[in-house]
C-alpha cells in the first residue's frame, strides 16, 4: 500500500494540471482570506466611527445640559438643552467573530442605527441602501464559497478517474489479478488526492484565522474558528464519501465524471435554490409595501386627530398638565404620533420576525436535503452573520428606543428638560453574540450529519469495491 | 447531410438515459422557474397597485397641514416590476421598490426583497434567465463533449471520413441538433415566460416585443457559443474523457467563478462607499452649509436675504409680499440638490466603475455578458434601477418646490402656522414612472454585445482549428 501511495503521490505531483489546481484552490483561498479580513475590517471601522460620531454628538449635546444646569448658561439662552425628545443613542451591532470567514447576510442589512424618539421604529435604521446591487447580486467570493463550492469540484477533478482511468484502458484486470485489494487501491489514490486538499484547506483556514485576526486571534475568534473548522471538515467529508461511492461504482470516466458533477449542481445549486423558493412559497413574508402604508397611514390620522391624543395622554396622565409650556407644540405632537406609529406596526414587525423564525424552522428540517444550504447556514451561525442575528439586532433595537422612550417620556409630554443625571442614566446598548455554547448546540447535530452522510457514503463505497473484487476473482 | 447527421444525433440523444434525464431535469427547473417568477411578479405588482392607491388616498386626506411639513411627510414613487421580469428578475431583488420624496433629502429606495429572503437565497435564485444562462451550456457540454472524440475513440471518425464525408457537415449536423435541442429549452422558457407576462395585473414594458425577441436573439447566440466551443474541444481532445474535463473546467470558470469572482475584485479595485458613512455624509453635506450655525452656513442664509429683498425691491422681510420662510426653505432645497447631485454623481459613478471592471471579466466568462445584456432587455439591470431613481428625484424636486411655492405664496406672515387643506392636496400630481425605450436600455450594453460577438467568433475559430487539426490529422492517418 505504501508503494501505492508513493506512486500515486508522484503521479499527482507529476501531473502539470493537477499541481495547478491545487494552487489555483490555494489562491483562490487565499485571495477570499485576504478580502475578507479587508471586508471585516471595513465593517469595524463604519461600525466604530459611527459609533464614535454620535456619542462624540451626545457628549457634545450633554455639555449644552451642564451649562444650563450649572448656570453657565441662562435658560431663555438655550431652550432647547436637554430636550428629552432630542436623546439618541447609536446602536451598532459589530462585525461577527468569523464575519471575515463567511460574510452571510452583512452585505443588505443595517448593522447601524441612530436610535432617536423623533423617528417611529419604521424608519429606524435610516437610510442604508447604498450599496452596489450589481456586488450584492453577485456575491461575495469568501471562504465559505471557497468551500462549499470551489473545494468539491477540486475533489472531483483530482478523483474522477482513480478507478474508471484504470478500468478505461483495461488495466484494472492486470492490477486486480496481483495480490492487491481493490479496496486498499482506490482508498490510497483517494487519500493521497484528497489528503493534498485537506492539507490546502486547513492552511487555507489556519491563515484566515490570523489574516483576519491581524495577528493572534483573541479566545472567542479562536472557539469560533474550531466550530468553523468542524464545519468544513464534516462537508469535506460529505464530499470524500459521496466521491468514494461515485468511483465505487465502476463506470466510465466520463460517466463518474458526469455523476459527480450532476451532483455537485443538484446539491450546491438547484437543492438551494429550490429550498429558498419552498421556504418562501409555504412561509411568505408579509408585504413590505403593505407595512409601509400602514406605518404611514397611522401617522397620518394620529397627525390628523392630535388634538385628541394629546387629550387622550392628558386624560392618562394629569400630573404631565403643564400651564407654562415653553417647548413648542409639536415636539410633544411629533412623539405621541411616533409612539402611536410604533404601537401600530409593532404587531406587523412581529409578524415579519414570526416569518424569519418558521422559515428558520422549515429549513432546520429541510436542509437535510441539500448539504450545501445545510453548510451555508452552519457556517453562517458560526461565524455570526446569520439571518437570525441580524433579526435579533433589529429586534433589540426597537426594545432600546421603547427602554429610552420609557426613561424621558414624562420630561418631553411635561415639555421638561433633562438633568444631566437624567442624561447620564439614559440607557445604552451593547449588542451580545450568542455564546460558544449555543452555536456549538445548534450546529453539532448538521455537522454530525455531514459526517455521517460522509461515512454511509464511505461504507457503501467499500461494499461496492468488495463485490468488484469478488467479481473479478470469480472471473 | 446536415440533416441527418442532425436527425441520427437526435434519436442517438432520445435513446440516451442520461441526456433525456438531464434535459428533463433542466426543462422542469425552467417551468419551475418561470412560474415563480410569474408568481413573484404578480404579486409585486398587486402589493404596488395597493400601496400606490393608498399613498394617494393618505396624502389627499391628510387634513390641514402645513405645506412644509407635508413635504416632510411627502409621498413614495414605487418601482413597477415589469413583465419581464418573469423572465430575468436582474436586480430586482437587490434594489428597493419604493423611494421616500422627502423634503431636504434624496433617499435611497428602501424595501429590498433580499432582506426578507433566507441566507440561501444568495447560492442561486431560481429564475428562468438563470436556468439557461447556467444549465443551458452544461446540457449543451453533456451533448457534445463526445461529438468527435467519442468518434474518434471508437474508430468511426476515420470510418466516416474513408466514406467521404465532409468535416464540416460532421461538425454543423452535430451542432444543429444540439443546438435545437437547447433552443428548445429557450424558447420554451421565453413562451411560457411570455404567457404568463401577458396575464393582467403586469405592466407591460415599452417594446416588450422587441425586447423578446432581442432576448431570444441573446440566449441563441450565448448557446451557439457554447456549442461551437464544445465541437471545437472535442475535435482537439483525443479522448473524449479529456474533452470532458476541459469543458467542465470552462463551464465552471464560464458560469459559476467567474460571474461571482468579477464583481468581487472590482468591489476590490473600485469600492462603493460605507452604506453609513455616505447616509451621514449626505445629511451632513446637504444640510450643515446651510443650516448651520457655522459664518459659512450664515453667510449664505444672509446671501439668500439679500437676493429676496433685491427681487422684490423691499428693505426688510416683513415688506416681502412673500412668505419669506418657505422662500428661504426652497433656497435650501435648491442648495441641497447641488450636494445630492454631485455625491449621487459619486455613488452612481462608484456602480458603473465597478461594472465596467466586472464586465473585463466577460472575457473569460461570455455569462457575465449574457447576463449585463439579459437584465438591460428585461428592463431589470443597473441603468432601468438609474433611471427610475433619476426620475424620482426629479419628481420630488418639483414636488417639494410646489409645496413650498404654496408656502411661499400663501403663507404670508403666517409662515409656519399657514395650513393648507385636502382640496390643495387633491390637486397635487402622482408620479408617474415611464421607462425607457429598449434603444435607450441597451445603451449602456453594446460592450456586452460585442464581447459576446467575439465570443462567438473566437467559439466558431476553436471549432475550425478542430476541423483542421482534429480530422485532418485524422485524414492523414
Amino acid at each position: 500500500m505504501r508503494a501505492i501511495r508513493k506512486h500515486e503521490r508522484r503521479a499527482l505531483l507529476g501531473d502539470r494540471l493537477q499541481v495547478l489546481l491545487l494552487g489555483l484552490f490555494a489562491l483562490i483561498c487565499l485571495s477570499a482570506s485576504l478580502r475578507g479580513a479587508q471586508y471585516r475590517e471595513a465593517l469595524e471601522e463604519a461600525a466604530a466611527a459611527f459609533e464614535a460620531e454620535h456619542l462624540e454628538r451626545a457628549a457634545d449635546w450633554r455639555e449644552r445640559v451642564v451649562a444650563v444646569e450649572s448656570g453657565d448658561v441662562a435658560p431663555e439662552d438655550d431652550v432647547f438643552a436637554g430636550l428629552a425628545m432630542d436623546v439618541a443613542r447609536p446602536a451598532v451591532a459589530a462585525p461577527g467573530p468569523l464575519a471575515d470567514f463567511s460574510r452571510g447576510v452583512t452585505d443588505v442589512h443595517p448593522f447601524t442605527a441612530r436610535v432617536a424618539l423623533w423617528r417611529s421604529v419604521d424608519r429606524l435604521f435610516g437610510n442604508y441602501q447604498f450599496q452596489s446591487p450589481n456586488e450584492i447580486r453577485a456575491g461575495k467570493l469568501d471562504l465559505a464559497f471557497a468551500v462549499l463550492f470551489v473545494m468539491p469540484l477540486l475533489m472531483i477533478a483530482l478523483t474522477f478517474g482513480a478507478l474508471s482511468r484504470d478500468r478505461d484502458s483495461g488495466r484494472l484486470g492486470l492490477l486486480l489479478s496481483h495480490p492487491v485489494s481493490v479496496r486498499a487501491m482506490v482508498r490510497s489514490k483517494l487519500l493521497v488526492r484528497l489528503g493534498a486538499v485537506f492539507a490546502i484547506l486547513v492552511a487555507a483556514l489556519l491563515a484566515g484565522l490570523f489574516i483576519g485576526a491581524g495577528g493572534v486571534p483573541d479566545g472567542g475568534r479562536l472557539g469560533r474558528f474550531a466550530f468553523w473548522c468542524l464545519a468544513a471538515s464534516g462537508y469535506f467529508a460529505f464530499w470524500a464519501g459521496a466521491i468514494y461511492w461515485f468511483v465505487s461504482l465502476n463506470r466510465k470516466s466520463e460517466t463518474t465524471a458526469m455523476l459527480m458533477i450532476g451532483f455537485w449542481v443538484l446539491n450546491g445549486l438547484v437543492g438551494p435554490a429550490v429550498l429558498a423558493a419552498a421556504a418562501q412559497l409555504v412561509h411568505p413574508a408579509p408585504s413590505q409595501l403593505a407595512f409601509l402604508s400602514t406605518a404611514r397611514q397611522v401617522s397620518n390620522e394620529a397627525y390628523r386627530s392630535r388634538a385628541d391624543v394629546m387629550q387622550g395622554m392628558l386624560l392618562d396622565h394629569p400630573e404631565l398638565t403643564v400651564e407654562n409650556y415653553t417647548i413648542p407644540e409639536y415636539i410633544r405632537v411629533s412623539y405621541l404620533v411616533n409612539e402611536t406609529v410604533d404601537r401600530a406596526v409593532e404587531p406587523v414587525l412581529e409578524e415579519f420576525e414570526a416569518v424569519q423564525d418558521r422559515r428558520r424552522s422549515f429549513l432546520g428540517l429541510v436542509q437535510y436535503a441539500a448539504p450545501a444550504a445545510l453548510a451555508m447556514r452552519s457556517m453562517g451561525e458560526i461565524s455570526g452573520t446569520d439571518l437570525a442575528r441580524q433579526v435579533r439586532f433589529e429586534g433589540e433595537v426597537r426594545d432600546y428606543k421603547r427602554a429610552i422612550a420609557r426613561h424621558v417620556e414624562a420630561r418631553v409630554l411635561a415639555g421638561e428638560r433633562l438633568t444631566v443625571a437624567e442624561v447620564d442614566a439614559v440607557p445604552t446598548y451593547t449588542f451580545r453574540e450568542s455564546g460558544l455554547g449555543a452555536v456549538g448546540r445548534s450546529v453539532v447535530f448538521p455537522v454530525g450529519y455531514l459526517f455521517g452522510l460522509g461515512l454511509l457514503g464511505a461504507a457503501l463505497a467499500r461494499r461496492n469495491l468488495a463485490r468488484l473484487q469478488t467479481r473479478f476473482r470469480e472471473a | 447531410m446536415i440533416r441527418a447527421i442532425a436527425r441520427k444525433e437526435l434519436v442517438q440523444y432520445w435513446r440516451d438515459g442520461r441526456v433525456v434525464t438531464v434535459f428533463g431535469i433542466v426543462a422542469l427547473l425552467g417551468l419551475a422557474a418561470t412560474v415563480t417568477g410569474w408568481s413573484a411578479v404578480s404579486a409585486m405588482e398587486r402589493e404596488r397597485a395597493s400601496a400606490v392607491a393608498m399613498d394617494r388616498e393618505i396624502w389627499d386626506t391628510q387634513g390641514l397641514k402645513n405645506p412644509h411639513t407635508a413635504a416632510h411627510f411627502s409621498r413614495y414613487a414605487f418601482q413597477p416590476t415589469f413583465n419581464l421580469a418573469v423572465f430575468d428578475p436582474g436586480l430586482n431583488d437587490y434594489v428597493g421598490n419604493a423611494i421616500w420624496l422627502e423634503a431636504h433629502y434624496r433617499d435611497p429606495a428602501a424595501l429590498r426583497p433580499v432582506e426578507d429572503a433566507v441566507e440561501i437565497q444568495r447560492i442561486a435564485q431560481l429564475n428562468p434567465a438563470w436556468v439557461i444562462q447556467v444549465f443551458g451550456p452544461l446540457l449543451i457540454f453533456i451533448l457534445l463533449y463526445g461529438a468527435v472524440a467519442a468518434e474518434r475513440e471508437s474508430g468511426t471518425l476515420r470510418q466516416l471520413l474513408a466514406a467521404g464525408m465532409r468535416p464540416v457537415s460532421l461538425l454543423l449536423g452535430k451542432a444543429v441538433s444540439a443546438f435545437s435541442l437547447t433552443g428548445l429549452l429557450v424558447f420554451g422558457v421565453l413562451l411560457g415566460s411570455a404567457f404568463l407576462m401577458s396575464a393582467e395585473g403586469i405592466e407591460r414594458l415599452p417594446d416588450t416585443g422587441l425586447r423578446t425577441a432581442a432576448l431570444a436573439a441573446l440566449y441563441l447566440v450565448y448557446l451557439a457559443i457554447f456549442v461551437f466551443l464544445a465541437l471545437g474541444v472535442s475535435a482537439l481532445s483525443s479522448r473524449s474523457r479529456t474533452a470532458l474535463a476541459g469543458l467542465m473546467g470552462i463551464w465552471i470558470v464560464a458560469t459559476i467563478l467567474g460571474p461571482r469572482i468579477g464583481p468581487d475584485v472590482a468591489g476590490a479595485l473600485a469600492p462603493a462607499p460605507s452604506a453609513p458613512e455616505f447616509a451621514a455624509r449626505l445629511d451632513r453635506e446637504g444640510a450643515d452649509p446651510f443650516w448651520g450655525a457655522g459664518e459659512e452656513a450664515v453667510q449664505r442664509r444672509q446671501r439668500v436675504m439679500d437676493a429676496a429683498l433685491a427681487e422684490y425691491g423691499v428693505e426688510t422681510v416683513e415688506e416681502l409680499p412673500i412668505n419669506y420662510d418657505g422662500y428661504l426653505l426652497q433656497a435650501s432645497e435648491e442648495f441641497a440638490n447641488g450636494v445630492f447631485d454631485t455625491m449621487y454623481a459619486e455613488l452612481w459613478g462608484g456602480y458603473e466603475r465597478q461594472h465596467a471592471i466586472a464586465r473585463g471579466f466577460a472575457l473569460v466568462s461570455p455569462t457575465i455578458a449574457a447576463q449585463n445584456v439579459s437584465m438591460a432587455l428585461a428592463g431589470t439591470g443597473l441603468h432601468a434601477y438609474r433611471h427610475f431613481a433619476d426620475q424620482a428625484e426629479e419628481f420630488r424636486r418639483e414636488f417639494v418646490l410646489l409645496l413650498n411655492q404654496e408656502m411661499i405664496d400663501h403663507g404670508g406672515a403666517d409662515g409656519y402656522a399657514y395650513v393648507s387643506g385636502n382640496d390643495f392636496w387633491r390637486q397635487n400630481p402622482d408620479f408617474e414612472y415611464a421607462a425607457p425605450g429598449i434603444g435607450e436600455a441597451v445603451r449602456g450594453v453594446w460592450a456586452d454585445v460585442i464581447i459576446l460577438l467575439l465570443w462567438l467568433a473566437i467559439a466558431i475559430a476553436v471549432a475550425a482549428l478542430g476541423v483542421r487539426r482534429g480530422f485532418l490529422g485524422e485524414v492523414a492517418a
